[in-house]
């Protein structure tokens, strides 16, 4: 225990005198979510959404006016088969059906609640997410001014102004997600492979130190580094895009390290396994490019063939992303995303077993 | 007293080359053993094998009474290396790379008093990697030196420094010798092995060749009927060299 505190003081301050690594770690970072902040705000800034109204009563009607008033939607009216069609060929995002018995009224026991039905595009469930979001604050708002009681089925937390929800909000814990891979892949492969190939791990390799221990310090240093880039991502995310977290930033810190920790055991096994520099951006883009484009960073997950979802799903980054995704805009808890969470830290399992094993010094 | 070192028929192969092809020999407690011979010869093979870096492929090695294919780390623990192709971390000083690596002994080490013993303490705050050469390597020393090693394992510690580097670091050697650390060193420098080497051993093409102190060597060589084609000069280049420069070290 005293041997990692040590060690890891002694990491610690060398990469903090380290510049271009601190830029890397906090620089970098921030230009990627300030292009891409920017980039998708106006590109997909909007949920195409169509209401058909089949009750026509003042009800539908007060729903219908404060869904059109909404910036985040973009609202037509169309029949169901009309939409069905346009939702099919990915014109439109999201269909709201408001039934002929559609009202707003406490329910009596017995009674069976007038069930408003929507349909989304799986092509694009970021903003069918964004839009059931609107649409299920809405609806509690209209019934909770009506009954004066909490809704029986509806969003946890009053806070939750899903109108004020936009793209970017969505985007924003993507683009944390996947800066967090981006540090602890490249930054930790590329430091380890150089003190691989100046000679100074051989040279610490000729002391009795634990491999173990040696490791746990560069991931307690990297975490701290990784804690203060979380930090400063999601200040320049809520200054700069004025985005809404739904859910409590303890949780989102939480989750954001536990992905560190992930990412960081796989540059690890990189570094372990990479015998030079070169061999270091080829693997680690095999690594990193899939995820990319698969854990729903800035495309759907669900734009991958049916047939390589169930392993997208599993991909490390999609837990990452799902994880900080639900806290951040759905307001979810750790005991929410648990089952993101027991994927992360399988992960974390199998990436530290890799690791360790894969540590080698030898040259020949 | 049992040899501190004992190596016995000891193999070493990469591929198609025979790096070290059954070598045996002894080092004795406190004596300043070198091993001598041309680059490629397979010093640094068994040295690094003596180390617990390297696994060997066949025979035994003993080093301050433990088996180095055994418990590597048991003889880590009780040796201070130099390696010959090796660098410290970045971003650390002087005295935080003492202690780095006092950490990695689980240790606490008078840092401030190990830079004093190889004349680095006022360079303590000095980032190490700018350090001249000949700094480095005593700072090396210093570093071999954080867990009262029994034996020090130094491989070509003066290869690429200037004159009034290497005869510092000969000194440095030789106290380390007197304060009762047996010392192994590689060396292709026949002046160092002369100067410094209580015995050498010759190594060549993977096998020990010769081993003796340089004194009895030479003797054998010259009963053997060998003589120079032109006399030896009572000076060489090098003491005009050291003449001209003086001793002192040239670090600022």
């Amino acid at each position: 225990m005293r041997q990692i505190a040590r060690l890891t003081a002694a990491l610690l301050r060398a990469y903090l005198r380290d510049r271009i690594a601190l830029f890397f770690s906090l620089i970098v970072p921030l230009m990627l979510m300030v292009i891409f902040g920017y980039l998708n705000l106006g590109e997909f800034g909007r949920v195409s959404l169509a209401i058909d109204d089949q009750a026509k009563n003042s009800a539908s009607d007060q729903l219908t006016t404060i869904l059109k008033g909404i910036d985040t939607l973009d609202v037509t009216e169309s029949s169901t088969d009309a939409a069905l069609m346009k939702l099919r060929r990915t014109e439109l995002d999201m269909l709201v059906v408001i039934p002929a018995d559609f009202a707003i009224a406490p329910a009596r026991p017995g009674q069976t609640v007038p069930q408003v039905t929507v349909y989304g595009d799986d092509a694009r469930p970021q903003q069918v997410a964004v839009g059931r979001q609107i649409i299920a604050s809405v609806i509690d708002r209209i019934s909770f001014a009506v009954t004066q009681t909490a809704p029986v089925v509806g969003v946890k937390d009053e806070s939750v102004q899903g109108v004020r929800l936009r793209y970017v909000d969505f985007l924003v814990p993507g683009i944390l997600g996947v800066n967090i891979m981006q540090l602890a892949v490249f930054s930790v492969a590329f430091a380890l492979v150089a003190d691989k190939q100046r000679g100074v791990l051989r040279r610490i390799m000729a002391t009795p130190v634990r491999i173990a221990n040696l490791l746990t310090a560069h991931v307690i240093t990297r975490l701290f580094i990784a804690t203060g880039q979380v930090a400063v991502l999601l200040i320049v995310a809520l200054v700069l895009f004025n985005v809404t977290i739904v859910g409590g930033l303890g949780p989102l810190v939480v989750v954001a390290l536990l992905g560190t920790l992930l990412f960081l055991t796989i540059g690890f096994a990189l570094a372990g396994w990479a015998q030079t520099e070169n061999q270091v951006p080829a693997i680690a883009q095999l690594i990193t490019l899939p995820q990319f484009f698969f854990s729903g960073v800035f495309f759907s997950k669900n734009a991958a063939p049916e047939v390589i979802r169930p392993i997208t799903n599993l991909l490390p980054l999609t837990f990452l992303n799902d994880a900080l995704r639900e806290i951040s805009v759905q307001g979810a808890s750790l005991w929410d995303v648990r089952t993101q969470i027991a994927g992360l830290i399988v992960w974390i399992g199998l990436g530290f077993l890799l690791a360790v094993r894969l540590f080698r010094f030898e040259r020949f | 007293m049992p040899p501190i070192v004992q190596v016995a028929d000891l193999r070493k192969r990469y591929g198609e080359i025979e790096a070290v092809r059954g070598i045996s020999f002894d080092v004795q407690q406190g004596e300043v053993f070198g091993m001598l011979g041309p680059n490629g010869a397979g010093k640094t093979t068994t040295v690094e094998i003596l180390e617990g870096l390297r696994k060997a492929d066949s025979g035994s090695a003993r080093v301050a009474g433990v088996d180095v294919f055994a418990d590597p780390s048991g003889v880590k623990q009780r040796i201070g290396v130099q390696l010959q192709a090796s660098a410290f971390p970045e971003h650390l000083t002087a005295r935080e790379t003492v202690d780095f690596f006092a950490a990695c002994y689980d240790l606490d080490v008078d840092a401030i008093g190990l830079l004093r013993a190889v004349e680095l303490d006022e360079r303590a705050g000095q980032l190490q990697e700018r350090l001249s050469g000949g700094q480095r390597q005593r700072l090396s020393i210093a570093t071999a030196l954080v867990n009262s090693p029994q034996v020090l394992f130094l491989d070509e510690p003066t290869t690429g420094l200037d004159p009034q580097a290497r005869r510092n670091l000969w000194g440095l050697i030789q106290s380390i010798r007197r304060g009762g650390t047996t010392v192994f060193l590689t060396t292709h420098y026949l002046d160092e092995a002369e100067v410094l080497c209580d015995r050498v051993a010759i190594m060549d093409q993977g096998r020990i060749v010769a081993m003796d102190p340089p004194r009895k060597l030479i003797g054998d060589l010259l009963a053997r009927g060998f003589t120079k084609p032109v006399a030896q000069q009572q000076a060489s280049l090098e003491d005009v060299f050291l003449d001209l420069t003086g001793h002192e070290l040239r670090e600022a």
